[in-house]
């Protein structure tokens, strides 16, 4: 008989500050020994289920909350988070806000040190904890000097000497991750599940990723309220995935734009184990139907970098002799794992650093020359978090703000301003204050202060990380208007091979801090060496062209023809 | 939120120490350490205003004046530690002493996470700023300098009433409009409506 | 990491290093009550040879020590000048009487007492210096704040100065990165081509997304400390506070001594307070 660890029954919890309820009738069990996916986009109130379990709330935020929730047979209105903690370890979304201590050892001892456990049991216990994760050779390694990857690991190590808790609790933990990095937490996370016995729940959005391993369960959580608990299978099956904001698999959206209809007794959530030989003949009909489109014609040159080296202080080189040009019009995705180079780059050609051997010409002229101030007139910087962007409080002082500084004529600002807004759809909310604006329109508020400018480039770094498909497909839209509409040219510094494919038609890649790649985005991703070297992860798409006997590098460029003729 | 019993003077004065409190206070000493040690403002090219004095109204709002009063303390320890200047613990103390008073925000009703911020605040924060400094920077110090050091009175006043003039001035004149821009940026706005 | 913190995160690997943050913080905290307590410059001088060594034998980071070094004599010698200027006869109060060796104008005379209160001062706050950079060279923050903790200051309290260091460099790089896509907006960073009142603007400017940003973490922080038991009990034990080894026993004498000396100084100017405050020998 199955054991339930987690308990909701007629649950509903409404924050102290809103009048509303987030969570609605909730009622979910789930098993000693489960793995269970709790999908829904942003703001569906998935995290506030999240935080039931663990304890945050009541105890970090306070509410009301109707019926009754057991972890591990506690109540949790009634119990204390403390008591919680100890059948319940939790891995937070932001890893670097998590990780508190000073270096690996330190961070993976903390719950331990508040336990006031003695310092040669601590040794032992993290020792073995750190080498769950495979980080025991790192134990004296200061946090500035890890990738996300690595920091998630140590916080669930940091959770995986305590014996007693059963269940682990995963709050978007590939929000923070390269593709390849995501794929080894997921990998990781099933090894914990298979060989320590525990119980699992991992609240995400990126669906797809999370299926890269078997998973038992999947609760769709939309607007406070669960709305399917099923199998992954069955969910794929339900057409209700898009409707609420979840991207479909890469694969099952190619194969369904092909036509095909799925038999009952397939594993819609398995890639591996789909039998292909009945699909393939729909498939290939459906591809060679259809003409690859063209190559744009290019503008002119905007950015010449050719040659460039630099290195920070005595470091090894961030840059090696980096070659790479940027055209009137083009949009580009720069790509690679972090510290490969790619934030580097874009430095460069911000001026922000200076090329200490090649040189970088902006419309022909050598830079050198340039102060920042007289680069950012042609090329403007995006910087991922608006909050960093955002000095004004109101919106058109924000887009004028630059054009100020700049010593602008006041009708030139008032021109300027004006035309900006209207193009980002600003303009009827130009009063309103910064407060009280969502991740999105915050982010079309930083870009439309940088394009008042009129620069030639921007370049935008992650504009959509952290967020739901919802949401960025509402920032890429924008954005992509923006290209289409205006020929504005844009430079993506990310690590999302979506958007690479979806909003880009060439990349360069980055690794170790030379180009390793220049070209269309769909033969990039269909370069295995290159996506092993830029820690990037193959597409479902490229196994799905190779199962069907397909060049996988016309078959992506195939997919993002049908993708952007919808 | 008018039937929400008004807390005591000596809960406000003394502020609610949980986690969130610990931890802002700690970002708070870490903001304050880094203005210090690379947030200056130039005057002359000798000299040059220090900005940090612009986060201890930030947590004194948020947090209360007793933690405004440690963030001056550990704040300036730590620009200290990380600056390499040794470690002066007459300016320390003084820095808390100031802390506490530009940390009295809650006292007088300013909220700047909940937006409120007005002229009356910001007259009251002048003038108890002021108090502060001078109480901190302008009695404190020196009396623990010549405690501490037996230095020479009109040297030690000199030198503390100069900290008093520009450490104020910039808890002012560059503390006043940040509150006033972050209160606007927190304030709950209703009956938006979209303009043509 | 970042170059331009004074402080280490890693602990190093000289005598000093391999203390325990408890006896690094015993130690450092007896040599500043013993030179805010004595003015004899048989204690101070012996005192100011030891912090020298102290600092030389850490081997670490000579070069810029020196550079602030310099920056720190220059200003405690503009300090002595400026208390000559007040008062030339200065001396005669703390050292008692006034040896003329050199007269100037019938006002600004120098004489012996106050060159030598002069040369005790500027030893002792040396003396002062050299043990603050030394304490700051050899301890990291985690020790610091197990050393505070040792000293009976409320954990809650030490863990106030390790989270501080924690974030240091986050916010670090978070004010860089404001400040350059200000510049690239058209903020004129150059102190020579702006006005006093224009660079205090900018700052605001420069400010507001800086303390937003950085006080948007606290939530999650927290979150995350109250998450792995922060706060559950009275007592806490620290993962960077090692065992004693040899050097903390030895050092134990020498603090104790220490202290038992300082005590003596101090009883002794209470019960025997001398004519002067500063010794002076000739």
């Amino acid at each position: 008989m199955k054991k339930p660890v987690i308990e909701f029954k007629d649950f509903s919890f409404r924050y102290k500050s809103q009048n509303e309820f987030t969570l609605h009738d909730i009622n979910l069990t789930i098993y000693s020994g489960e793995k269970v996916l709790i999908l829904g986009p942003s703001g569906s109130g998935k995290s506030t289920l999240g935080n039931c379990v663990n304890g945050l709330i009541p105890f970090s935020y306070d509410g009301e909350i109707k019926g009754s929730c057991k972890v591990s047979g506690i109540e949790v209105r009634e119990a204390n988070i403390f008591t919680i903690s100890n059948h319940v370890g939790t891995v937070l979304q932001d890893s670097d806000a998590q990780f508190v201590g000073l270096s690996v050892g330190e961070d993976i001892a903390f719950s331990l040190e508040n336990d006031a456990v003695p310092r040669p049991e601590m040794l032992e216990k993290v020792d073995a904890a750190a080498k769950i994760v495979d980080m025991d050779g790192f134990l004296e390694a200061i946090p500035y000097s890890l990738s996300g990857g690595q920091k998630q690991k140590v916080s669930l190590a940091g959770i995986m000497h305590n014996k007693d808790v059963e269940t682990l609790l995963f709050d978007e933990p590939l929000a923070a991750l390269d593709p390849a990095m995501g794929m080894s937490a997921i990998d990781l996370i099933d090894q914990i599940h298979k060989n320590h016995e525990k119980t699992i729940l991992i609240i995400e959005h990126r669906l797809e990723d999370v299926l890269y391993r078997h998973v038992d369960r999947v609760i769709l959580v939309n607007e406070g309220r669960i709305l399917l608990d099923l199998t992954p299978d069955a969910l794929l099956r339900s057409d209700t995935l898009r409707q609420n904001g979840i991207r479909e698999p890469l694969y099952l959206s190619a194969l369904k734009n092909a036509g095909v209809h799925f038999d009952e007794d397939e594993h819609l959530d398995s890639l591996e184990e789909l039998d292909f030989a009945k699909y393939r003949d729909a498939v290939t009909a459906a591809f060679q139907n259809s003409a690859l489109s063209a190559p744009k014609p290019k503008g002119e040159k905007i950015i010449e970098v050719s040659h460039v080296s630099y290195r920070y202080g005595k470091e090894r080189l961030a840059l090696d002799d980096v070659s790479f040009e940027i055209c009137r019009g083009e949009k580009i995705s720069v790509i690679g794992k972090n510290g490969a180079g790619k934030s580097t780059a874009a430095k460069l050609i911000c001026g922000i650093i200076r090329p200490q051997e090649g040189t970088v010409r902006l419309n022909g002229q050598d830079y050198t020359a340039l102060s920042i101030r007289e680069i950012g007139r042609m090329v403007g910087y995006v910087m991922q978090n608006p909050n960093q962007m955002l000095v004004k409080d109101m919106i058109r002082d924000e887009v004028s703000l630059a054009l100020t500084l700049n010593d602008f004529e006041p009708s030139a600002i008032e021109e300027r301003c004006e035309k900006v807004l209207r193009m980002c759809g600003l303009y009827s909310m130009r009063n309103w204050p910064v407060g009280v604006l969502s991740y999105g329109q915050k982010k079309r508020v930083t870009i439309a202060s940088i394009l008042v400018l009129q620069p030639d480039v921007i370049i935008l770094d992650e504009p959509t990380a952290g967020q739901d498909y919802r949401r960025y497909t509402e920032i890429m839209q924008f954005i992509d208007t923006l290209n289409r509409e205006y020929n504005i040219t844009i430079v993506f510094i990310t690590h999302d091979m979506h958007l690479a494919i979806e909003y880009t038609d060439r990349s360069i890649v980055f690794a170790d801090g030379r180009c390793i790649a220049d070209d269309a985005v769909f033969r990039v991703l269909s370069n295995e060496d290159v996506i092993s070297r830029a820690n990037l992860k193959q597409t479902s798409l490229v196994t799905l062209a190779e199962r069907c006997g397909i060049d996988p590098e016309h078959y992506i460029h195939y997919f993002i023809d049908c993708e952007r003729g919808k | 939120m008018e039937n929400k019993k008004k807390k005591s003077i000596g809960a406000l004065l003394l502020g609610k120490w949980d986690t969130k409190t610990i931890v802002g206070i700690a970002i708070g000493a870490a903001l304050f350490g880094v203005l210090m040690d690379f947030g200056g403002i130039k005057v002359t090219t000798n000299t040059s205003l220090t900005s940090a004095y612009v986060v201890l109204p930030i947590v004194g709002a948020l947090f209360g004046p007793l933690p405004a009063a440690l963030t001056g303390l550990i704040g300036n320890t730590i620009a200290d530690l990380i600056g390499g200047w040794g470690l002066w613990f007459d300016w320390s103390f003084g820095n808390a002493v100031a802390g506490f008073f530009i940390g009295l925000l809650p006292l007088y009703g300013a909220k700047i996470d909940d937006g409120v911020f007005g002229v009356k605040h910001a007259i009251i924060y002048a003038i108890v700023t002021i108090v502060g400094v001078a109480i901190g920077f302008g009695l404190v110090t020196p009396v623990l300098t010549v405690l501490f050091y037996s230095s020479e009175l009109t040297v030690t006043w000199i030198q503390a009433w100069a900290a008093v003039i520009s450490d104020a001035s910039v808890a002012i004149v560059v503390g006043v409009p940040v509150l006033f821009a972050l209160a606007k940026r927190n304030a709950r706005k209703t009956g938006l409506s979209k303009e043509d | 990491m970042d170059q331009r913190l004074f402080i280490n995160l890693s602990p190093g690997n000289t005598y000093l290093d391999r203390l325990t943050g408890k006896t690094k913080v015993r130690l450092f905290f007896a040599f500043v009550v013993l030179l805010i307590a004595t003015w004899d410059m048989r204690i101070i001088l012996p005192t100011l040879l030891v912090t020298l060594a102290g600092l030389y034998s850490l081997k670490a980071k000579l070069k810029s020590v020196r550079i602030i070094a310099v920056v720190v004599v220059l200003s405690n010698l503009l300090n002595l000048f400026l208390i000559w200027v007040i008062d030339p006869d200065y001396g005669a109060s703390v050292c008692g009487g006034s040896t003329l060796l050199f007269q100037i104008t019938p006002h600004y005379i120098i004489t012996g007492q106050t060159m030598w209160y002069f040369l005790v001062r500027f030893c002792k706050l040396m003396a002062t210096f050299f043990a603050a950079m030394t304490f700051i060279q050899c301890v990291t923050p985690s020790e610091l704040a197990a050393g505070l903790y040792a000293m009976k200051v409320p954990y809650k309290v030490c863990m106030i100065v390790s989270i501080a260091f924690r974030y240091i460099p986050d916010i670090l790089r978070d004010f860089t990165n404001i400040k350059i896509s200000m510049q690239a907006r058209g903020m004129e960073l150059d102190a020579k081509r702006t006005g006093l009142w224009q660079r205090l603007k900018q700052n605001v400017m420069i400010l507001v997304p800086l303390v937003v940003t950085s006080f948007d973490r606290v939530g999650n922080i927290a979150n995350a400390m109250d998450l792995r038991g922060f706060g559950k009990n009275k007592t806490r034990t620290y993962y960077a506070e090692h065992e004693d080894g040899r050097g903390d026993g030895q050092m134990k004498f020498f603090y104790l001594a220490l202290y038992l000396f300082i005590a003596v100084v101090i009883v002794l100017r209470i019960v025997k307070p001398g004519e002067f405050l500063v010794w002076y020998p000739f």
